[in-house]
């Protein structure tokens, strides 16, 4: 046994003790430690993550960001994901709009938004939220900096996401860092998109800089990305260039699932 | 000013109902006189006539002769819970007269015979084959008649009911009005008369009594569970759901409060159900007041729909992997429009090519309505464009500088224009609350001295002044903004410039 499938295998065995138990896991993101590609290691689900931002104008970023995550957690039993957003902010901050929704590639529908009238009652829905199986993800627009989102709440929901297996993204706004029980904390600012093939002055791909400002994400610590968001998701974008690192050569199979395939095949033949 | 309400020592000294203030005076020099708050007084005998929900569901208020005062049930199928119709009666009057209220009461097979008893022959039941030999013999103000019929029946002699039987249908109708025949006919209850309930009817409830009163919100809400288990059972066994649950709590002191929750789907899981009423009850923390205590609960289930039995798995998780039951706590505690989802309209109109419509109550998708993801369109859409400052060329140019929230942006990038194009179909018109007078019409207004309904000089709806030009902007910091130009330079006599959503 690899020494790769033997962590994979002692990730899940811990995570069914810790459901026996009922007692929330280590949270180490499971994902493995993936070098030389220029794809963006997505975080692991079930992790709280806090996006922030320097301003409220910058938004829009946080939310494209989340969502590019979420997309990736949807699975056809977690196929929902919840957005929630305090009543009156709306006229701020903006609502996410279907239309924009499909454009950006993700599926209006599987978008529930919620708006609830103060911080107690949207902290009690991500809670609730975060219990549902069948939630890929939870994003909640935090605007300012609530008292009662204090270190216990943001345990408590870690706790609860980590048990649950669904993710949280909470996306603040301002430079003053509460202490916090996230696991992952980004530090996201818009970056001139890409430019396009036909007409150099209309704006393309979105790009993002993201700094890690807190935990792990394979073996990067505090390591800054130019992220880029194509279709088929996050691609990491080289500083120098200026452009997507190019695709590495690799073989179209893994060798040892080919050896395999070709052993079957020559005991059938 | 008339007297509208006597007490008993009023009534001795022979005052008398509908007689003038100063008369009344004049008789009893030291008369009170109060001026009656009559929708104060119908207010409270609405929630009085709840009350009488715990003896029977259909309860209503016979508001014919007066706003309040006439309390009809229908004790169809009621009575045996109570003895007899006897015993049921003479309990519904003692407990009001043990109040302090002065009550009289009657059973009988119609609604008008049940009035004109508990008037004019009170406190008794009277069979459906006496109906009408008690009827013959009360005055024909037993009927429900209007005064002035009281009177012209009076002044012709004809004073009891009886005498009006055999009398020509046609010949009463001329002279009374085709109200004396119907009252006729409803009293004998040759015409069926219907009452109106005050509270929803539920078929299918459970209620439980309680020997001493409850407060405690926890203790109605652990009732709540238990009522849904019986509910549930029965529903159950009818191969039933049901979308919508209502709690009654019936207090000591008569008055009856109601919570309702709602399911996007039918139910009949009392765990869930008990879990809404929670929800519910969450919300609500401040106005509950439970008084002097709660005697008495019912849980209703209303909105019924067929639901097939389904079989749980023994190592299923249940309750945590539904997502409509998700919704439907959420709703409960936070209420129904704000938890919501993206419901397109077919329309080229960005703000209105969304509705966000309650997740619980969803409607099934046009597909012709739905969005082409080509098209630019922001993350983010602000509900209110906000007028910003642009500096562009003119009259097409796109956008290169923006003051919006007195923050100035300088644009590096822009795409555009997408040119969105008001409705033509509405075009030269104008909103039109009240249709503008005829000339006719003012005529006859000036004559009658009235002013005619004013109408607002609302400018006619252009096009060209309600075109729209959007653009893709984006600022040195990466800021990508969707910007609009409403009007056309040299057509629209001032174009403005508005800021309506973000992109990621």
């Amino acid at each position: 046994m690899s020494s790769l499938a033997k962590q994979e295998r002692l990730a899940v065995l811990r995570a069914s003790i810790a459901n026996i138990e009922r007692r929330p896991v280590l949270s180490e993101p499971s994902s493995a430690p993936d070098h030389g590609t220029d794809q963006f290691i997505v975080p692991a689900p079930g992790l709280v993550q806090e996006v922030f931002a320097d301003e409220r104008r910058n938004t829009a970023a946080l939310l494209g960001f989340a969502l590019g995550q979420a997309r990736g957690l949807l699975t056809p039993v977690r196929r929902a994901v919840i957005y929630l957003q305090m009543l009156a902010e709306a006229q701020e901050m903006g609502l996410p709009y279907g239309p924009g929704l499909a454009s950006f590639g993700f599926d209006p529908d599987a978008l529930v938004l919620i708006r609830p009238a103060n911080m107690i009652e949207l902290l009690w829905a991500v809670e609730e939220a975060l219990a549902c199986g069948a939630v890929a993800a939870v994003i909640a627009d935090i605007a300012g900096h609530p008292k009662v989102l204090d270190f216990t709440a943001s345990r408590r929901l870690s706790l609860r996401a980590d048990a649950g297996g669904t993710s949280l993204f909470l996306l603040r706004y301002g430079a003053w860092r509460e202490a916090s029980a996230a696991q992952l904390r980004w530090h996201l600012t818009p970056a001139l998109s890409a430019t396009t093939q036909f007409d150099a002055r209309a704006p393309g791909e979105t790009r993002w800089r993201a700094r890690l400002e807190r935990g792990v994400i394979g073996d990067r610590q505090n390591q800054e990305w130019l992220l880029e968001w194509t279709e088929n998701g996050f691609q990491i974008v080289d500083d120098r260039r200026g452009r997507p690192a190019g695709p590495v050569e690799r073989p179209a199979l893994p060798g040892a699932l080919f050896a395999d395939l070709a052993d079957r095949l020559s005991e059938a033949g | 000013m008339r007297l509208a309400a006597v007490d008993r020592l009023a009534g001795a000294q022979k005052l008398y109902i509908g007689q003038n203030l100063a008369d009344a005076r004049a008789m009893v020099p030291d008369l009170t006189a109060r001026e009656i708050d009559q929708p104060l007084l119908e207010a409270a005998f609405g929630i009085f006539a709840d009350w009488h929900s715990n003896a029977s569901p259909l309860v209503a208020v016979m508001s014919d002769m007066n706003a309040y005062g006439d309390l009809v049930l229908d004790i169809t199928g009621v009575s045996h819970l109570f003895g007899s119709e006897l015993a049921m009666l003479r309990m519904l009057v003692l407990r009001l007269r043990q109040l302090g209220y002065a009550a009289d009461g009657a059973v009988a097979s119609s609604i008008g015979a049940a009035w004109a008893a508990s008037h004019f022959a009170p406190n008794r039941v009277v069979a459906a084959d006496q109906t009408g030999s008690l009827l013959d013999g009360l005055s024909v103000a037993a009927l429900r008649l209007l005064p002035m019929q009281i009177a012209g029946l009076t002044q012709m002699g004809l004073k009891q009911i009886g005498q009006l039987r055999g009398r020509d249908r046609k010949g009463l109708q001329a002279r009374f009005g085709a109200s004396l025949i119907m009252r006729i006919d409803q009293a004998y209850g040759y015409l069926e008369e219907r009452m109106t309930p005050r509270l929803p009817v539920a078929e299918r409830y459970a209620e439980r009594k309680f020997p001493d009163p409850i407060g405690l919100m926890d203790d109605v809400l652990m009732t709540t569970h238990d009522l849904g288990i019986q509910l549930g059972i029965r529903l159950e066994s009818e191969g039933l759901g049901a979308q919508a649950f209502h709690l009654f709590l019936y207090r000591v002191d008569h008055k009856v409060m109601t919570l309702s929750v709602n399911a996007g789907s039918p139910t009949r899981d009392p765990d869930h159900i008990a879990r809404l009423f929670a929800n519910r009850a969450e919300r609500l923390q401040g106005e509950y007041d439970a008084g002097f205590g709660i005697d008495m609960i019912r849980l209703a289930a209303s909105s019924v729909a067929p639901l097939e039995p389904s079989q749980l798995g023994a190592f299923s998780r249940g309750d945590d992997t539904d997502l409509g039951r998700l919704y439907d706590r959420m709703s409960s505690r936070l209420g129904t429009l704000s938890v919501v989802r993206s419901a397109f309209v077919d329309t080229h109109i960005p703000e209105r090519a969304v509705r966000l419509e309650p997740v619980i109550a969803r409607s099934i998708d046009n597909p012709a309505a739905l969005p082409d993801p080509e098209q630019p369109r922001p993350l983010r859409l602000l509900p209110m464009p906000e007028l910003v400052g642009i500096t562009a060329e003119v009259p097409d140019g796109p956008p290169m500088a923006m003051t919006w929230r007195r923050v100035s942006y300088r644009f590096v990038k822009a795409q555009g224009p997408e040119r969105l194009n008001a409705e033509w179909w509405r075009s030269g018109q104008r909103l039109v609350l009240v249709p503008p007078a005829t000339p006719q019409e003012l005529e006859e207004l000036k004559k009658l001295g009235k002013t005619p309904p004013y109408i607002p000089n609302v400018p006619l709806f252009y096009t060209w002044n309600a075109v729209r030009d959007y653009y893709v902007a984006e600022d040195a910091g990466g800021r990508r903004f969707w910007l609009f130009r409403l009007g056309i330079y040299g057509v629209a006599p001032n174009p403005t410039w508005y800021l309506h959503g973000f992109f990621s």
